[in-house]
């Protein structure tokens, strides 16, 4: 069990499993994804980075990846990390808890926008 | 260079998660670093490193505080102190040396500020007027002599006869008297009445080092002012004095003021241009006020009595002076109930001379009835002495006339300093007054207060009379101003003088 609590799942633990969606991706392509991704809002720092990573670990939710695939040759040698299928399956379930919740927001005319 | 910082900055972390994520958390310094240049980006860059440290670096601490929480108690349960290794490694040697160079200033820095206390001497605040009337019955009573017991045994005097004086202010009173020693007074205070004087034998001036914040002095202005309520003898003039206290706090006139010495003494004056009583006083102590009377301990009661018969009741001379003048040289009024028969065995020594001289230029108060056994001797019929701290009783008046006696037609002559204090003066006083005496020497220190001691807190208390004495004599007493002699001479000189009054007037008969 790692020593940080996972339930609820922080922001930024989720934000990094989700970069980690389409492609493993070290500590520097983690920040960077999930600047991407929240528009530029969240530059997660490194402190914070490393210390959820390391709770992601050891909850098993990610794993690191020695020789990624993409990895370019001459490049410095780097952690990547992957999403396992506990993590895929929890950021699934945790983007479908905040869709819930996005419905409610629209039914109740707080947001605007397509039905979610 | 900036990377050097940021790696500085990292020590912050604990060692395992450096030692974990230290060098990915350098290399994504590095990548930030090269990817964001220019003024905006490089100050973003470095506003986000430090939010992210005054976020994380607790976060990590917080994360191994329950390891660290599991192995302390885990050895607790032994009931014998732990001792927790939180690093694995062994520390650098830099880190020994800082942390030795520390420990060496520290160290130093301590025992420079002890030895620093240790001259210091800290001139006791017991506000002058205040101690004055608070210790009637106190230390004072032995004279001031010096004696290791002399704080202890002066505590026990308190316990004798009918103190006014609450034994709550005995310690801040023995301070002040074991200060009286160490300085002595500076005359020309005498003439201030509303202003803090030397008591016996000491400007106890005031502490230097004893703040009071705004809480305090709200608090010490309320108390006083439902002490004054409750207490005071008189209800209307307390009531106009309290109003008076509560009118200056409320103008913030006591919002400059920071010293507990100074703030005591400024309350006493307001309560006094008020009252226009004398007897009304705030003190303040820097030692801490105890919370119960200390004479009630029998154990103190039994030093004072081993203490005070030890030294014949304070009675250094019983002699027959050349001309056949009586000198009596009495230190202090002790307690009657110890020290009667002493006190009637000196006055039986001096019973056959033609004149006597009462040297009380040592003497700080005591017992008053001591003043009204010795007083007696002066008279052949019972004659009403003036006491502040007492109700007009049959206490007041004199034991006389005293079979056997031979003194009550002979001149008195009583000699006085600026450390005549207290009962002392109570006896200088009324003799005077009564025309029964030559009063020689200096004016007397003033410590008339007749209050009753009421503890507001650790540091301050308020002595407020709840008598109502008769005074036939003269609408104020010796509070604050003492008792002017009739014949002004140096304390010094003052035996000489006398002895000479005493000739001129023997010879005329």
């Amino acid at each position: 069990m790692p020593k940080q609590k996972l339930n609820p799942l922080p922001s930024a633990a989720f934000q990094i499993l989700l970069a980690l969606v389409d492609e493993d991706l070290h500590g520097y392509g983690i920040m960077r994804q999930v600047e991407d991704q929240t528009d530029g809002r969240t530059r997660l720092g490194p402190g914070t980075l490393y210390s959820s990573i390391r709770t992601l670990l050891e909850a098993k939710l990610i794993e690191e990846v020695d020789v990624p695939t993409d990895a370019r040759p001459g490049s410095e040698r780097r952690r990547y990390y992957r999403l396992t299928s506990a993590g895929r399956k929890l950021v699934r379930s945790e983007a479908e808890r905040i869709a819930d919740l996005l419905r409610v927001a629209r039914s109740k005319r707080i947001l605007r926008g397509a039905h979610v | 260079m900036f990377e050097n910082i940021y790696a500085w900055l990292m020590r912050l972390y604990p060692s395992r998660f450096r030692e974990e994520y230290g060098e990915e958390i350098l290399q994504l310094f590095r990548d930030r670093a090269r990817d964001e240049k220019g003024f905006y980006r490089r100050l973003r860059l470095w506003l986000d490193l430090v939010a992210d440290l005054a976020i994380s670096v607790p976060r990590e601490y917080y994360y191994f505080e329950p390891e660290l929480i599991g192995a302390s108690a885990d050895q607790r349960l032994g009931g014998l102190p732990s001792f927790v290794v939180i690093e694995g490694g062994s520390p650098r040697p830099e880190a020994l040396l800082s942390g030795g160079v520390l420990t060496m200033l520290v160290l130093s820095t301590c025992s420079i500020f002890l030895s620093q206390a240790g001259h210091y001497t800290p001139r006791r605040t017991f506000n002058a007027a205040s101690s004055q009337g608070h210790r009637y019955r106190d230390s004072s009573a032995l004279g001031g002599q010096p004696s290791p017991s002399d704080s202890e045994v002066g505590n026990g005097t308190s316990q004798f006869g009918r103190s006014v004086v609450s034994g709550r202010a005995l310690r801040a009173g023995e301070a002040s008297n074991s200060e009286a020693e160490a300085f002595p007074p500076d005359s020309s205070e005498s003439s201030q009445p509303q202003t803090q004087r030397p008591e016996g034998a000491g400007n106890l001036g005031m502490t230097s080092a004893s703040k009071v914040d705004a809480t305090e002095r709200s608090h010490v202005i309320h108390a006083a002012v439902a002490n004054l309520k409750q207490y005071y003898v008189y209800p209307e003039i307390a009531q106009k004095t309290s109003d008076a206290l509560l009118a200056h706090e409320k103008n913030g006139d006591y919002d400059a003021v920071k010293e507990g010495g100074e703030f005591a003494a400024l309350l006493t004056k307001q309560m006094r241009d008020t009252s226009q009583d004398m007897h009304l006083d705030v003190l303040y102590s820097q030692e801490p006020l105890p919370e119960h009377p200390l004479g009630a301990i029998p154990e103190n009661l039994e030093r004072y009595r081993e203490y005070i018969e030890h030294n014949n009741c304070t009675f250094e001379k019983a002699e027959i002076l050349p001309h056949n003048i009586g000198y009596l040289k009495l230190n202090s009024f002790p307690d009657l109930s110890v020290c009667e028969a002493t006190a009637r065995a000196e006055m039986n020594r001096v019973n056959d001379a033609a004149a006597i001289i009462v040297d009380l230029r040592e003497n700080r108060g005591g017992d008053p009835d001591m003043v009204m056994l010795l007083a007696s001797y002066l008279f052949d019929h019972p004659e009403y002495m003036y006491n502040p701290r007492e109700n007009t009783t049959q206490q007041c008046w004199t034991r006389s006339p005293i079979p056997g006696n031979k003194l009550a037609d002979k001149p008195v002559y009583i000699l006085t300093s600026r450390l005549t204090s207290s009962a002392a003066e109570h006896f200088s006083y009324d003799l005077k007054m009564l025309k029964r005496t030559t009063l020689v020497g200096e004016t007397t220190s003033g410590a008339a207060h007749s209050g009753v001691f009421h503890r507001i807190d650790e540091h301050f208390g308020i002595g407020i009379p709840e008598t109502k004495p008769i005074n036939p004599f003269s609408k104020s007493d010796w509070a604050v101003v003492g008792v002017e002699p009739d014949m002004k001479v140096n304390a010094a000189d003052a035996l000489d003088a006398a002895i000479k009054l005493a000739q001129a007037k023997l010879q005329k008969k």
